[in-house]
């Protein structure tokens, strides 16, 4: 993946963020709730896409249970704002739960490797999943004086500051000492160790770092949604979904997880509208494509296009 | 029958083999010494097909082996004795045997392979049903030795044959060695003890740090300065 | 007493049938390496096969097995050659990751084709004993069910033989376990790695078919089916076929045990939760060497 930390990131973040100014403008330009929603999915899944790309592209784990963190977020927020807590805090407790629970299975789960750290995470999620889905089987509904000071233009700036605190988060990591360690140990465990990087307090922090980001964008959901089963935050598909998204962009870079949300949700909305499911046959069918050519996504792929042209 | 030309062999960015040119004749005992780390086997591993040179040739009877798959050198009549044995320990010794004659060429010879396995090494034949995890260390050696063996290989490499083996284990498989090689087969053998080598090979190629540094007969490297020096370490030299 | 008697049953009779989708897994990642998982996605497609090689030839469902196994059998070549022989040119542990999203995109890729082609309805086969049961006591047994639990075992005594007797048995046998010393011995290691993935692949259309037999089969079992194969393969550990079986049936009377005790919805937690403790902390699994 690309070696340069820092500087490259940083170019990168500057020219997202002053992209996501140009979107703060979007509500007073645009006065349609159809394009302010699809932005407002954008911005929840660049938000997810990092989150999930913290830990996999910069701590090399493949965490496919990314959808309980995100699920306890929606879980916690949408109880304690429903019951009255202000959102910034419930915003919060929501992230703060969903990251205590990695720090506390995050020990266990580290102690496996490669490919069992992604079944194990697989199955920790649907574990959560399952229970959430026999405990709160019924439908979770905002109450109606809620719903009359329902204002989207809310929810849009806050994803905005969401996927603006996410992809800042990611830059910072990247350039920090912090993020060097992560990518030793991703290059090369057990030289890493060697050298005196703890590779554990490494990847507990990538973790809380992921799953508090998760959490966060889970509350995001929640506050979002009027009405939604509270087991559908925990839903693999959310995992799979920030997986495509970084990968199809570029895992382990701060623009990639950026692209691929724009890419995925803008052809998803139009193939959508034509073929329900044709989406997700493509996507799987570019997905194994870039496994096996172009591990580095998107992103590569521009790099090889750039190097070619200047030739 | 064995040449190899200008070989350069590396694991990623690491170059391990530069240059080596040696040759093993029909019916001859090579004898490849030289200290841990100085390529050994990566030379074997080389010509067996299970790494790719970067640059060189590898002939064998006239014919490139540079690229070939593994399995086919094989059926070619190139058989390696790998370090440390590699065998497969979930099966017994009969098994390990016989998958020895997997290759076309080999399995017509298969019955009468194992008999000559079995007169070579007695002490298998009352072991056949034995499951090989089971064997002493100098028990395994000999299965690995006669699995190769089945391969009905015209050239016979082995990698540190003695490596963990008791001494009186190390003589008995030399002999075998000799017996093989007046069947016909020529043996290359790579080894750190320098004196058991050297009693039996005719010629012997002495690498250190990936190039070749001597050669000679037999009886000539080990009065050579350079052979004592991998032997006994740079103090040796002092003379 | 009776009921839970009878729960547990029941519970015997799908663990056949996790211990067959298992194998398949099992056979797949101790020979190459490669945890696809796609599997379940592959035991969907087979009961999709049985499910219209029944409707358009009007066979018997048991009998479909003689089509859908061969089909497997080609399709598992198919992905074989068309993708995962790629996979299995990186070393091990870069292997193992690519595998598992490719796999992933692969079961993504399966599942959106099969709601395509045939929608999210769940099919299931009707035959004239269907409902049949054999009382033994106070128990009911359903025939079918039973009869698929045999078909189960044969299929995996035969296999073991299989890799006990055949050449080319062997021969996987020993690329499983040290695939450089198998292409020193002259085993064609591409070729067994091919072999172990076409038979892995015919045993999730065995699979499939049973599952539609005794169940119904609709494009979501897939996911469902690969967890299931994956805590079997986890906690029976790779190596023995038997092995695995046995755990198939081992899980099967956990989840219904567990059903018994705490209420049927948390029936696949418990599978679940099994397999992530021992995951920590055996990983060989409890067969596995």
């Amino acid at each position: 993946m690309r070696g340069l930390a820092g500087r490259h990131e940083r170019r990168w973040a500057a020219a997202i963020l002053g992209a996501f100014g140009l979107l703060a403008l979007l509500p007073v330009a645009v006065r349609r709730d159809d394009v302010l929603n699809v932005v407002f999915l954008i911005l929840l899944s660049i938000t997810l896409a990092e989150s999930w790309n913290i830990v996999a592209g910069y701590a090399g784990q493949v965490n496919l249970g990314h959808a309980a963190f995100f699920g306890l977020g929606a879980l916690v927020a949408r109880t304690l704002w429903i019951g009255g807590t202000p959102i910034a805090v419930a915003l919060a407790a929501g992230a703060a739960i969903a990251t205590l629970f990695a720090l506390l299975i995050g020990v266990a789960a580290f102690r496996l490797r490669g490919a069992y750290f992604a079944i194990g995470t697989l199955a920790l999620g649907e574990i959560l999943r399952t229970t959430i889905n026999n405990a709160l089987p019924e439908i979770s509904t905002l109450p109606a004086p809620t719903i009359a000071t329902y204002r989207l233009t809310h929810r849009y700036y806050l994803a905005l500051a969401l996927a603006a605190v996410s992809v800042l988060a990611v830059a910072a990591l990247a350039g920090s000492r912090l993020g060097l360690g992560m990518r030793a140990i991703r290059e090369d465990e057990e030289a890493a160790e060697a050298s005196g990087v703890g590779a554990l307090r490494l990847k507990l922090t990538a973790l809380a770092l992921s799953t508090g980001l998760a959490g966060l964008a889970g509350g995001l959901f929640a506050f979002y949604h009027i009405s939604y089963y509270p087991s559908h935050p925990f839903s693999p598909h959310w995992t799979f979904d920030a997986l495509l998204m970084t990968f199809i962009g570029g895992v382990g870079t701060l623009h990639g997880p950026v692209l691929g949300a724009v890419l995925y949700v803008m052809l998803k909305e139009y193939v959508a509208l034509r073929w329900v499911d044709f989406h997700l046959l493509i996507f799987g069918a570019l997905f194994i494509a870039i496994v096996l050519l172009l591990p580095g996504g998107l992103v590569q792929a521009a790099e090889r296009v750039r190097r070619l042209v200047r030739r | 029958m064995l040449e190899i030309r200008d070989l350069d062999a590396a694991y990623g960015d690491i170059r391990v083999l530069s240059g080596v040119t040696l040759s093993v004749g029909p019916g001859e005992i090579v004898a490849l010494l030289g200290p841990n780390g100085a390529g050994k086997s990566t030379l074997l591993n080389s010509i067996a097909g299970l790494l790719r040179p970067r640059a060189g040739a590898i002939r064998f009877e006239g014919e490139d082996l540079n690229g070939v798959r593994a399995h086919l050198i094989v059926e070619r009549g190139v058989a390696l004795v790998p370090e440390g044995r590699r065998l497969f320990g979930s099966m017994s010794v009969e098994e390990n045997l016989e998958l020895g004659a997997f290759a076309p060429r080999a399995r017509a010879g298969r019955v009468a392979g194992l008999e000559r396995v079995f007169a070579l090494f007695p002490d298998l034949r009352d072991r056949r049903r034995q499951l090989v995890r089971s064997l002493s260390g100098g028990q395994q050696q000999m299965v690995a030795v006669g699995r190769a063996l089945m391969t009905s290989p015209r050239l016979l490499m082995l990698d540190e044959p003695s490596l963990g083996i008791a001494p009186r284990l190390v003589r008995s498989i030399m002999e075998s060695l000799v017996e093989i090689n007046r069947g016909g087969v020529a043996v290359f053998l790579v080894e750190q003890n320098i004196q058991a080598a050297l009693g039996l090979a005719h010629r012997g190629y002495v690498l250190e740090s990936g190039r070749i540094a001597g050669h000679g007969p037999a009886a000539d490297l080990l009065r050579d300065p350079h052979v004592r020096r991998a032997y006994l370490g740079p103090l040796a030299v002092r003379e | 007493m009776s009921v839970l008697a009878q729960q547990l049953l029941l519970g015997l009779l799908i663990g056949g049938l996790y211990g067959l989708a298992a194998a398949g897994l099992s056979l797949v990642f101790g020979v190459l390496k490669v945890l696809d998982v796609a599997h379940g996605e592959l035991i969907m497609l087979g009961g999709y096969m049985a499910f219209f090689v029944v409707a358009v030839f009007g066979l018997d469902p048991f009998v479909s097995l003689l089509v859908v196994i061969p089909l497997s059998l080609l399709l598992g070549v198919a992905l074989y050659w068309g993708l995962f022989g790629f996979v299995v040119r990186a070393d091990e542990e870069t292997r193992v990751k690519n595998s598992l999203l490719i796999g992933f995109g692969l079961a993504l890729a399966l599942h959106a084709l099969a709601v395509r082609l045939w929608t999210a309805d769940e099919r299931s086969i009707i035959t004239p004993y269907g409902g049949s049961v054999i009382s033994v006591g106070e128990l009911s047994i359903p025939v079918v069910r039973l009869v698929s639990l045999a078909v189960a075992f044969a299929l995996i005594g035969g296999l073991h033989l299989l890799l006990a007797r055949w050449r080319w048995g062997k021969a996987i046998r020993a690329t499983a376990e040290d695939w450089q010393a198998a292409l020193l011995t002259g085993i064609d290691v591409r070729r067994a790695y091919l072999l172990a993935f076409a038979i892995g692949t015919g045993l999730a259309g065995a699979a499939g078919t049973l599952v539609t037999i005794g169940y119904s089969v609709s494009p979501s079992i897939g996911l469902e089916w690969t967890l299931k194969a994956l805590i079997v393969v986890v906690l029976a550990g790779l190596g023995s076929m038997i092995g695995t079986f046995v755990g198939g049936l081992l899980l099967g009377v956990a989840e219904a045990a567990s059903a018994a005790a705490f209420g049927g919805p948390y029936r696949e937690v418990v599978g679940l939760v099994i397999f992530v403790v021992v995951l920590v902390v055996r990983p060989r699994g409890l067969f596995g060497r």
